[in-house]
């Protein structure tokens, strides 16, 4: 009799049978009985949807920016939940608004410290040595002033608009990425699939890109949304003392300062900025603490 | 043409520390022929791992030639000597931290046929990549497992499977199975035998465990802080062993036996340092029958009787 | 099971019927199935067995240290001097480790605080138990180190500045500080070089008669089991299938795990051209196969294995064995 049973000569139909185990699951499982991870994620989705649809949620021009002096400082009610500014503005819509800067600017600016500060610490970590010693101390440089101060400094010399307040910010960030990146690195350089790699004749990009970086995601993913929160703060600061974003554009710090003379009678004009930074900042950090958790091997079986 | 397959000649690897230079392999010689077992034992400090690395280059010696098929490799540009990675691979010690936790077992086995690009097919890179498993005995169910779902003896598998990826002529096995428990060390070790005969391999076995080594290896060499002090066939070295420190070592191994247990020679102190070592011999401080001149010059490796080479003043006369 | 009682009288430690799982949301890990074990004054037992196979479990729960809150003391006692640890309060348990129960394991760079010195460490445990002032302890641990062989002008030293062998040793000073009359020693000599580790064990040897001191070894090792032990517990899959002293199982063994684990072992003497390893795999402690656990693996398996755990059988005063082979006969079925 004939055998009719066909045989699998194909790759695709072996992993058709032989299903691969995600790792995704895994950690997605691991991250979903921290729950405060995931009231922090929640809560970071939330905003970052109030941020793409902010136009739809409340008018910028209308409400946001324009000025409507009848209507100041008037407490939070049916018309304005939030209440309006010393200008007549709706706080709520200020808010919603703001939200779009404080998340492009942070994320965008934790993206470039990623991307410049990323590339140098894992070249560092990877030959060690003399280039270590050489872009390492480079960055020294740079960490030797604090976050703001360089970020002023550009800011002060270059004009403050959207494009160099996120280089600035990105910048004073790139060091600190530079040392998370280059510790990972050196961490998993000095395991044995590393030399492994080498043995089997892998080059040294090829070392880099396959073997080293994706076991390093795990530290980045953590210090990525914990970064993006100091840069949320960050900008909120630098508005805050002027030098960020200037009005009439709607930024939480620049909401605080101008809010601040009237603090004492009505203080749900700067409440509800305080209350959106810690809100965006603590969603964030719990993010942050439920990926490493979730990502940290030790704490599996 | 001759039938050896590897000579290594006065192989020396120093690394510079802040007290001086550390002389990890400090001249080392021997040779082993197509086919048979080299064993390299010795303790912690010897410099048997630094060697294999170094006869792989995978730490660039310091001084002195590999001859590997008559082609020295230490003198291969860094492209030529990627090539010649083909024919020399290595076993790790530690199955865990030896496999790159992300990747599936299908996925490390093939990795070298693709980097040194042997089977452009895709189909046919994966059939081999079975083929290996199988000669290996991991059955076929595991190819999308992670490392970490397995045990230790399965994930030594991965890696002796990946190192003959490639069709290498020449593996080190550097501990293959020191992390395995025993019942599993007697599988792997089978294992390894079986495939050597099957692919004609020749082997340098690295492992502290004398017992193990007596049965895996045809000659066997000992280290002492980075010189090669005896070296013998297996038989002759455990029923004739010269050098004092040869004869500490197999009386220190603990006999699993309650009669007729043999006596044991108990070395003094401890091991000295390997850095800015003296020219003397390096076992002297510890040695039961040192005599002045021990304490002057070094000893060099000496044919006692045919294959058997002893480096001391004392008993290679 | 009923144990044979030889002789209760001044046994050092007594496990009776211990069970001890660890329990996570997933799953139950049975990680010590009914031990009974008793270590005579002065006696020296070995805890033989592979990775996983509860060895270390069952140590920790001498001391009361099974890590919860997975860990579960499920049933049983254990009777140290005659008094129940697993009923003792902190206080009381505080009392007793370091001065009646020291143990040391595996791994002495971690074993050992990286900033206290040497001298500091022994007489620590000294100042506890003893009540003494710390310049007396300090005495005291100076005379430790150089029982154990380390000469007492390097008290003052860090761990840092000694070998492999030699912390060790420091270790071993710490644990017998204050002559304990059990010692537990977890693979204590696993990560030493051979020839360090002819040392040690001689070292353990010579101080357990000097001060009299019950033991319990656990290794991997049967050569050191010959080394050091008067008697002999086989563990696997968190049961004790044999037990005997010295002469019952190097000469006399029963148990088919037993002879698989002799089997398995390079033998210098003789180069065999094979080795024979033990079929299969160590079983899933989540998931332990019906009936006898070895089963899967046994050359000798038969029906009743698969189905039911076999009793305990005693094949003489000092011999006892779990399997089916000895239901009817006292005789070697191997």
């Amino acid at each position: 009799m004939e055998d009719t049973a066909k045989k699998i000569t194909t790759k695709k139909e072996f992993f058709k049978q032989y299903k691969k185990k995600s790792r995704l699951q895994e950690i997605w499982k691991m991250f979903l009985k921290n729950k405060l991870a995931v009231i922090g994620l929640i809560i970071f989705i939330i905003i970052v949807l109030v941020a793409i649809t902010a136009p739809l949620i409340a008018n910028y021009d209308n409400e946001a920016i324009k000025i409507n002096v009848p209507n100041r400082l008037k407490s939070p009610n049916s018309e304005h939940i939030l209440g309006t500014d010393e200008l007549g503005r709706d706080i709520f819509a200020r808010i919603v608004h703001g939200s779009r800067i404080s998340l492009i600017v942070g994320l965008s600016s934790v993206a470039v410290a990623l991307f410049i500060g990323g590339a140098f610490g894992a070249i560092a970590g990877f030959f060690g040595g003399t280039v270590d010693n050489i872009i390492m101390r480079c960055m020294d440089v740079f960490l030797c002033l604090p976050d703001v101060l360089l970020a002023l400094a550009i800011l002060a010399a270059f004009g403050t608009n959207l494009v160099n307040m996120t280089i600035a910010i990105g910048l004073s960030f790139t060091p600190k990425f530079s040392r998370v990146v280059r510790s990972a690195v050196m961490t998993v350089r000095g395991i044995e699939y590393v030399e492994a790699a080498r043995a089997i004749g892998a080059t040294n990009v090829q070392i880099i890109t396959k073997h080293i970086l994706i076991n390093c995601i795990g530290p980045i993913i953590v210090q990525v949304t914990l970064y993006v929160a100091s840069a949320i703060l960050t900008i909120s600061s630098l508005s805050f003392i002027g030098l960020g974003i200037q009005a009439p554009i709607p930024e939480w710090g620049n909401m605080l300062a101008s809010g601040r003379a009237f603090m004492r009678d009505h203080a749900y004009i700067v409440m509800a900025p305080g209350l959106a930074i810690f809100i965006t900042i603590l969603s964030l950090n719990l993010l942050g603490d439920g990926l490493r958790d979730a990502l940290d091997p030790r704490l599996k079986q | 043409m001759s039938n050896t397959l590897l000579e290594v000649k006065d192989l020396k690897k120093y690394y510079k520390v802040p007290k001086g230079m550390l002389h990890a392999v400090d001249g080392v010689s021997f040779s082993i022929e197509k086919g048979k077992t080299l064993g390299v034992v010795g303790e912690s400090g010897c410099g048997k791992t630094t060697l294999g690395r170094a006869i792989l280059r995978l730490v660039e010696p310091t001084s002195g030639s590999v001859i590997f098929d008559d082609i020295d490799v230490i003198k291969l540009n860094r492209k030529k000597m990627r090539d010649m990675r083909k024919d020399m691979q290595l076993i790790f010690q530690d199955p865990f931290s030896s496999l790159n936790p992300r990747k599936t077992i299908a996925q490390t086995i093939e990795e070298p046929i693709v980097l040194a690009n042997m089977i452009p097919n895709k189909d046919e890179r994966f059939m081999r990549v079975l083929e290996l498993m199988k000669t290996v005995g991991l059955a076929e169910r595991l190819i999308n497992t992670f490392p970490h779902e397995l045990d230790g003896g399965r994930r030594q598998r991965i890696g002796i499977a990946r190192a003959l990826a490639m069709n290498p002529k020449f593996i080190i096995c550097d501990e293959p199975v020191s992390a395995l428990d025993v019942s599993i060390q007697a599988q792997i070790l089978n294992l390894m035998k079986k495939i050597q005969r099957e692919m004609g391999l020749t082997y340098i076995f690295i492992t502290h465990d004398l017992s193990v080594v007596n049965h895996f290896s045809d000659d066997i060499a000992v280290m002492y802080l980075g010189r090669l002090i005896e070296k013998a066939p297996s038989e002759t070295l455990f029923l004739n062993p010269v050098h004092p420190y040869t004869k500490a070592l197999l009386s220190a191994i603990p006999v699993p036996r309650i009669h007729n247990r043999p006596q044991r020679i108990l070395l003094r102190g401890e091991i000295t340092s390997p850095i800015n070592p003296e020219p003397v011999c390096r076992f002297v401080n510890r040695c039961n029958y040192a005599e002045p001149i021990c304490s002057k010059e070094e000893p060099i490796l000496r044919e006692i009787e045919p294959n058997h080479f002893v480096a001391c003043h004392i008993f290679a006369k | 099971m009923d144990i044979k009682k030889v002789n209760i009288e001044g046994n050092t430690l007594e496990i009776r019927n211990l069970v001890i799982e660890y329990v996570s949301d997933d799953e139950v890990v049975k990680a010590v199935n009914n031990v009974n074990i008793i270590i005579g004054s002065g006696k020296t037992l070995g805890l033989v067995g592979e990775t996983g196979a509860g060895k270390t479990t069952t140590a920790l729960s001498i001391l009361n240290l099974v890590p919860g809150p997975q860990g579960k003391i499920v049933s049983g006692e254990v009777l140290l001097e005659g008094k129940n640890v697993l009923t003792m309060s902190e206080h009381e348990l505080e009392e007793l480790r370091g001065d009646k129960v020291a143990m040391i394991f595996q791994d002495p760079m971690t074993s050992l605080n990286p900033v206290l010195t040497v001298g500091d460490q022994i007489a620590e445990g000294l100042e506890i138990h003893r009540k003494i002032s710390k310049k007396e302890a300090l005495k005291q641990a100076k005379e430790m180190l150089e029982l154990v062989g380390i000469p007492a002008d390097r008290a003052g030293e860090y761990p840092y500045q000694f070998s492999g062998g030699m912390k060790q040793r420091v270790v071993i000073a710490i644990a017998l500080a204050c002559s304990p009359d059990l010692l537990i020693a977890d693979e204590p000599t696993t990560a030493l070089d051979v020839t360090i580790q002819a040392q040690v064990l001689l070292l353990i040897n010579k101080l357990k008669k000097k001060y009299h001191m019950s033991m319990l070894m656990i290794t991997h090792d049967l050569g050191i089991v010959a080394e050091v032990c008067d008697e002999v517990s086989v563990v696997y899959a968190g049961h004790i299938i044999e037990h005997g002293t010295l002469e019952d199982i190097f000469d006399n063994l029963r148990h088919p795990y037993t002879k698989g684990l002799f089997d398995a072992l390079p033998n210098i003497e003789a180069r065999r051209s094979e080795l024979k390893p033990i079929k299969g795999l160590m079983p899933d402690p989540t998931n332990l196969p019906s009936g006898c656990p070895f089963h899967p693996r046994c050359d000798y398996v038969m029906d009743v294995c698969t189905k039911v755990l076999p009793e305990n059988k005693w094949l003489s005063d000092t011999h006892r064995v779990q399997c089916h082979l000895y239901k009817d006969t006292n005789n070697s079925m191997l």
